[in-house]
């Protein structure tokens, strides 16, 4: 404590500098996790956060009561991963072919054109997916009965939906998540380039030598920060791909969907908080095993 | 030096108590009582003081039209008058009301009065103290109001033994069933029947038959409801209008709770859907379609919902020859409370929002100020009385459904001409404490059962709409929804119903 004072004493301008900050985070992030108590009380309007019954695990109960619990975590982690892998993969390779490019107009259409699916929706999204899909009149049964095959019925098969809503994905995102990819290429010093083509390295050369290894510290750190939120599924997402449709719950329930439609119809914040602690426990757990191994392998790309 | 600790110390102090205060300030015990005010907000002759200019907020679930400034400048005029107050309404949209409503009551905000429903989870949020208690407000600052609410009607008002909510005063019932289009049978020689099902099968063929641009039946993402009135049809009342897995026969003495697992005329039923499943009456994808329009826009020739809806479609398309038909074998009321006012256990001035209640529900001028508008400029009525509304982009109706009655509700203009009789013919088809009515006053409490509730209701979804729709085969579909139910607590809800309502027939 008192070489904290002491601290606090020959930097003071410093500490004045990063109070904004740190009160903000305070405030904003840690004063709220005592509602975590939620978690473990019966609450009632009239007494409040605080004065409400203390009822133990009783809220956590319906998560697991018919095994449900563990499905939708296992779906909900694979397909974070899934997204996370296909999605960052292909940003850095769009990422790498837009700056390799040459022409300046088709290179900023291009990174355009990918970047725009951003911007649409999940709502329009989920319109798109029903039209394509639809067993009457979608546009994949028209196309294969134009090539006299028999119509699909893809609401009937839910193994098909982890690859659609993977592809959906890594449309949306792939584009959004490459303009911090091509930053950090276009942050290379461009004389290694220049003298490793002197040099005579061929561009793939170029690639594998200088480019992935520059932005490696980028990708992880973004994997990293990806990985905190790998208990929080899209929920737009398959809110709006999947919607009401049960036949496909199995392969597409993810803990907000799921904890959505349990308690939609009751207004139970005991229970809806005792999710929300759940999630945020795991991906505690998950985040610091994680950051564990990177350390582990190199303590420069750790986050803490 | 010393001097600056202590005075960061202070600042600290200071900044905790402050979020302390907020943090309580969420949702915190709100103890303004009634009995602290009403020295001032009653006269010694136990009338109530207006001397004091108040305003009261209340909270209603819609779109906000876009003429409600001109409604409000109307509205407020009378009540400043009348009252000595005003009337601010602050809305919440349909499309936030399901994450919004609740919190309502948990933010700490002042607010006066509220919207509520059995739909909105009256009772759960009464049970959690959201409200406050109307045991003396509401015959005092409401007389005229309480004076003409039915005792059935009071008694679904109770919850724990207390008032909580002031229910609406027009009678509805549980009929329900297709709403269909007699245009589009015209010259088949359809017989125009529709009392059960073989009939909708019957009008579904001739519509394949006629019109294959069109889907027959109206399904789309939100809960198949072909079971629910299936069941009805037969005879048969659902535990909770929520919980339509769950049902018992009314014309027994002592009915025991059934679900539709155990039911025996279950795969008879699924047998049925799968044959219309097989003749294209419904899409194969349908629980993925959100167009939630698609009988109003002519896409479907037939749905089911209750006859007000049947008003709304006939008066939108008067052409087309629309038809209700009630599946519902023995009619009964439908509980006062799917539309009720609540007053906020933060409210500041109670006795004002009921005396503003009292106004409402007994004043015409006042009634059609809040329900139509500005006489003229957002509404037009006829010699009859009947109402028409004049641009429903500025202003449709007003969202006050828990003020209605049958005394000031107005007809709409176009009103389908059988409307009135066949509510005629519902109200006297009812017999007061016989069938179906006789339990128009239970009220499923299932504060006890909570999670059992939303693990069942999330099985159902999951297993017993795609097997309605005969998505799954309807054998295993059935066994394994069945097996699902069980293990997600289905037995300890029965056993939970069985016994309220048993309770309830022995108290009755």
């Amino acid at each position: 404590m008192k070489d904290f004072i002491e601290e606090v004493k020959r930097n003071k301008a410093l500490f004045v500098m990063a109070a904004p900050a740190v009160i903000l985070v305070l405030v904003m992030q840690y004063l709220p996790m005592t509602g975590l108590v939620l978690a473990f009380k019966n609450y009632r309007y009239d007494m409040g956060v605080f004065g409400s019954d203390w009822n133990g695990f009783a809220n956590f109960s319906y998560l697991f009561s018919s095994g449900t619990g563990w499905l939708i975590t296992r779906n909900t982690i694979l397909y974070n991963l899934l997204n996370l892998i296909t999605s960052q993969f292909l940003a850095v390779l769009i990422a790498i072919f837009i700056t390799e490019m040459n022409g300046k107009i088709f290179k900023k259409l291009s990174q355009s054109i990918i970047f725009l699916p951003y911007f649409i929706s999940w709502v329009i999204v989920g319109v798109f997916v029903y039209n394509i899909f639809n067993y009457e009149t979608g546009l994949l049964n028209g196309m294969l009965a134009s090539m006299g095959l028999d119509p699909v019925n893809m609401y009937d098969k839910p193994g098909a939906w982890p690859v659609i809503i993977c592809v959906f994905n890594s449309w949306k995102w792939c584009g959004y998540n490459s303009v911090i990819y091509i930053a950090a290429i276009t942050g290379v010093d461009a004389e290694i380039y220049e003298a490793a083509s002197i040099d005579g390295a061929t561009i793939f050369q170029r690639i594998r030598a200088i480019t992935l290894p520059s932005i490696k510290p980028t990708i992880i750190t973004m994997l990293l920060l990806q990985v905190g939120r790998i208990l929080r599924g899209d929920f737009e997402m398959f809110y709006q791909i999947v919607g009401n449709n049960g036949q496909l719950y199995n392969a597409t329930d993810v803990i907000d969907t799921y904890v959505f439609r349990s308690l939609l119809q009751n207004s139970n914040i005991g229970m809806t908080a005792a999710a929300s602690f759940y999630q945020s426990t795991l991906c505690f757990i998950i985040i610091v095993v994680v950051n564990a191994v990177v350390k582990r392998i190199d303590e420069e790309y750790a986050l803490f | 030096m010393k001097f600056k600790t202590v005075k960061r110390g202070i600042a600290l102090g200071t900044a905790a108590v402050m979020t302390m205060g907020l943090l309580t300030g969420c949702g915190g015990k709100s103890n303004t009582s009634s009995s602290g005010s009403s020295s001032v907000q009653t006269n010694e002759d136990g009338s109530l003081n207006t001397d004091k200019e108040v305003e009261l907020v209340m909270y209603v679930i819609s779109d906000r039209p876009a003429g409600q400034d001109i409604v409000d400048a109307k509205v407020n005029e009378i009540l400043k008058e009348k009252l000595n107050c005003t009337l601010k309404i602050n809305w919440i949209g349909w499309a936030e009301y399901a994450n919004k409503y609740p919190l309502l009551f948990s933010s700490g905000e002042a607010f006066d009065l509220a919207y509520s429903a059995t739909w909105v989870n009256f009772t759960s949020l009464a049970q959690k103290g959201a409200f406050k208690n109307l045991d003396e407000l509401w015959p005092t600052y409401a007389p005229d109001n309480f004076a003409a609410t039915s005792d059935t009607a009071k008694e679904q008002a109770t919850v724990s033994g207390h008032y909580y909510c002031v229910p609406t005063q027009l009678a509805t019932y549980t009929a329900y069933g297709p709403i269909y289009r007699g245009d589009l049978v015209e010259g088949s020689g359809w017989d125009g029947v529709m009392e059960n099902y073989e009939d909708i099968e019957e009008y579904c063929d001739i519509i394949k038959e006629t019109h294959p641009e069109m889907e027959p039946l109206d399904q789309y993402s939100a809960e198949p409801e072909w079971s629910y009135v299936y069941m009805q049809n037969q005879g048969f009342t659902t535990v909770d209008k929520g919980l339509r897995y769950m049902w018992f026969d009314p014309s027994e003495e002592n009915p025991k709770v059934f679900t539709m697992g155990e039911y025996e005329g279950t795969p008879e039923f699924l047998e049925m859907m799968a044959r219309w499943n097989e003749k294209g009456f419904f899409s194969k994808s349908a629980l993925s379609d959100t167009d939630s329009q698609k009988f109003q826009n002519g896409k479907a020739a037939l749905r089911v919902h209750n006859i007000d809806t049947y008003r709304t479609q006939a008066i939108l398309n008067p052409d087309w020859d629309i038809r209700f038909s009630n599946m519902v074998k023995d009619v009964a009321h439908l509980p006062f409370t799917q539309d009720c006012m609540v007053i906020s256990n933060t409210s500041k001035n109670p006795e004002r929002a009921l005396a503003f209640w009292n106004l409402l529900t007994t004043d015409q001028e006042m009634y059609d100020a809040l329900m139509y508008g500005v006489e003229g400029t957002t509404y037009t009525l006829n010699d009859k009385g009947e109402f028409a509304i004049t641009d429903t982009d500025l202003y449709g109706e007003g969202a006050m459904w828990c003020a209605r009655s049958d005394k000031l509700t107005r007809n709409q203009v176009g009103t389908p001409d059988d409307y009135d009789p066949q509510k005629q013919a519902f109200e006297q088809s009812i017999t007061a404490g016989q069938g179906t009515e006789r339990f128009a006053g239970f009220v499923f409490d299932t504060s006890s059962i909570e999670t059992e509730i939303a693990a069942c209701s999330n099985v159902a979804q999951q297993y017993w709409w795609p097997l309605e729709l005969a998505y799954t085969n309807s054998e295993t579909g059935l066994a394994e929804y069945t097996e699902k139910m069980k293990a997600a607590g289905l037995d300890k809800i029965v056993a939970e119903a069985q016994k309220q309502l048993d309770a309830y027939v022995a108290s009755h």
